[in-house]
């Protein structure tokens, strides 16, 4: 039985909480408090130090999951939480005023593992905001030299979420084979 | 920006500099006090230039919320104090919320300072604040 660590993260709001809610086995770990920063978002909670998930593969194999904050000024926890990670799903809201600048930011922020392909894009409330498209997120990862495979997502309904963490280990798989034959 | 506007927001701050301050000048073993948010921006501060301010209001939010899950986790109730004891120095973190509006005060000590001293002016401090934010 192995186990793997990956993280879940992105801008504020963008749904890295609701998503490892949405697939945990067992009562997620949770830090948040009260977000002051309503300017910046309306929530009314914001996540400040992570969120912790566990998720058990059907064959036996088990997913650790931890959410980051979304803020830049927690920068530092991002850092913390890499270590030792497998892989990064990083989520987008599509409703937020620049999806594909959010994307760069934070495949910028966690290019140590999406440069070794090990990483995803979940672009959420695309049903209400379906621009920009799924293309032009794949297009900006591709004008910055990475190959992410790009998804919509719904981050509350957990077929979603797992159908995400399955694109993600087929592009982990592909990765690993890669690295063996070089 | 690491910080809030509203309207109160200015009259809570100038009490929280005002006993930050005040921690501070009295205490030779205090060398710095920050009073956050605990979603984590800065309310107020007085340490030296260098402390980023802004890093450790984001880091003392970040601790004292893992601190409440740890507790919570451990079935030991909503966490109160936390310690950090460091090679030549502490960081005390202490609640310092009232009603709705939740802070936490973080204090920087060094070794001139005990622990017992050092925690009971913090939670001198504490009380100090709490009254007259209550009473406002
Ligand atoms: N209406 C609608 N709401 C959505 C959709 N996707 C996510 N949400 C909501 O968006 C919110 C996301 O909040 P969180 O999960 O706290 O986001 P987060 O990324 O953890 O945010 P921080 O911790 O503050 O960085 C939740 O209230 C979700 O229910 C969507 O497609 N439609
Ligand atoms: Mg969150």
């Amino acid at each position: 039985m192995k186990e793997y660590k990956l993280i879940f993260t992105g801008r504020m709001g963008a749904g890295k909480t609701t998503a490892i809610a949405a697939i945990s086995e067992i009562p997620p770990v949770q830090t948040d408090v009260t977000n002051n920063d309503r300017p910046a978002h309306a929530k009314a909670t914001t996540t400040v130090a992570l969120d912790y998930g566990e998720v058990t593969l059907p064959h036996g194999d088990k997913l650790r999951l931890y959410g980051t904050p979304g803020q830049s000024r927690f920068d530092f926890m991002w850092k913390i939480l890499s270590e030792g990670a497998l892989g990064v799903i990083v989520l987008i809201d599509n409703s937020a005023p620049d999806p594909l600048a959010d994307m760069r930011e934070y495949l910028d922020a966690f290019r140590d593992i999406v440069s070794s392909s090990r990483a995803i894009v979940g672009v959420g409330r695309c049903d209400t905001h379906p621009v920009p498209g799924i293309d032009s997120f794949c297009e900006a990862a591709k004008e910055m030299a990475l190959s992410v495979p790009v998804m919509s997502v719904d981050v509350r309904r957990r077929e979603d979420v797992l159908l995400m963490l399955e694109v993600l280990f087929h592009q982990i798989e592909a990765a690993e084979a890669d690295e063996a034959l070089s | 920006m690491n910080t809030i506007a509203d309207k109160d927001y200015a009259a809570e701050a100038a009490v929280c500099q005002r006993h930050v301050d005040s921690l501070v000048a009295t205490h030779t073993g205090i060398r710095g006090a920050v009073i956050a948010t605990t979603d984590g921006f800065e309310i107020a501060a007085h340490v030296d230039s260098s402390v980023s301010v802004a890093k450790l209001a984001a880091m003392v939010s970040s601790l004292s919320a893992l601190s409440e899950a740890v507790s919570r986790e451990s079935k030991i109730g909503s966490s109160r104090d936390l310690m950090i004891d460091a090679e030549s120095g502490r960081l005390l973190l202490v609640d310092a919320s009232t009603g709705a509006r939740k802070r936490v005060l973080a204090v920087l000590c060094d070794n001139r300072e005990t622990l017992g001293q050092a925690l009971w002016a913090v939670r001198s401090c504490r009380e100090a604040i709490l009254r007259e934010l209550e009473g406002h």
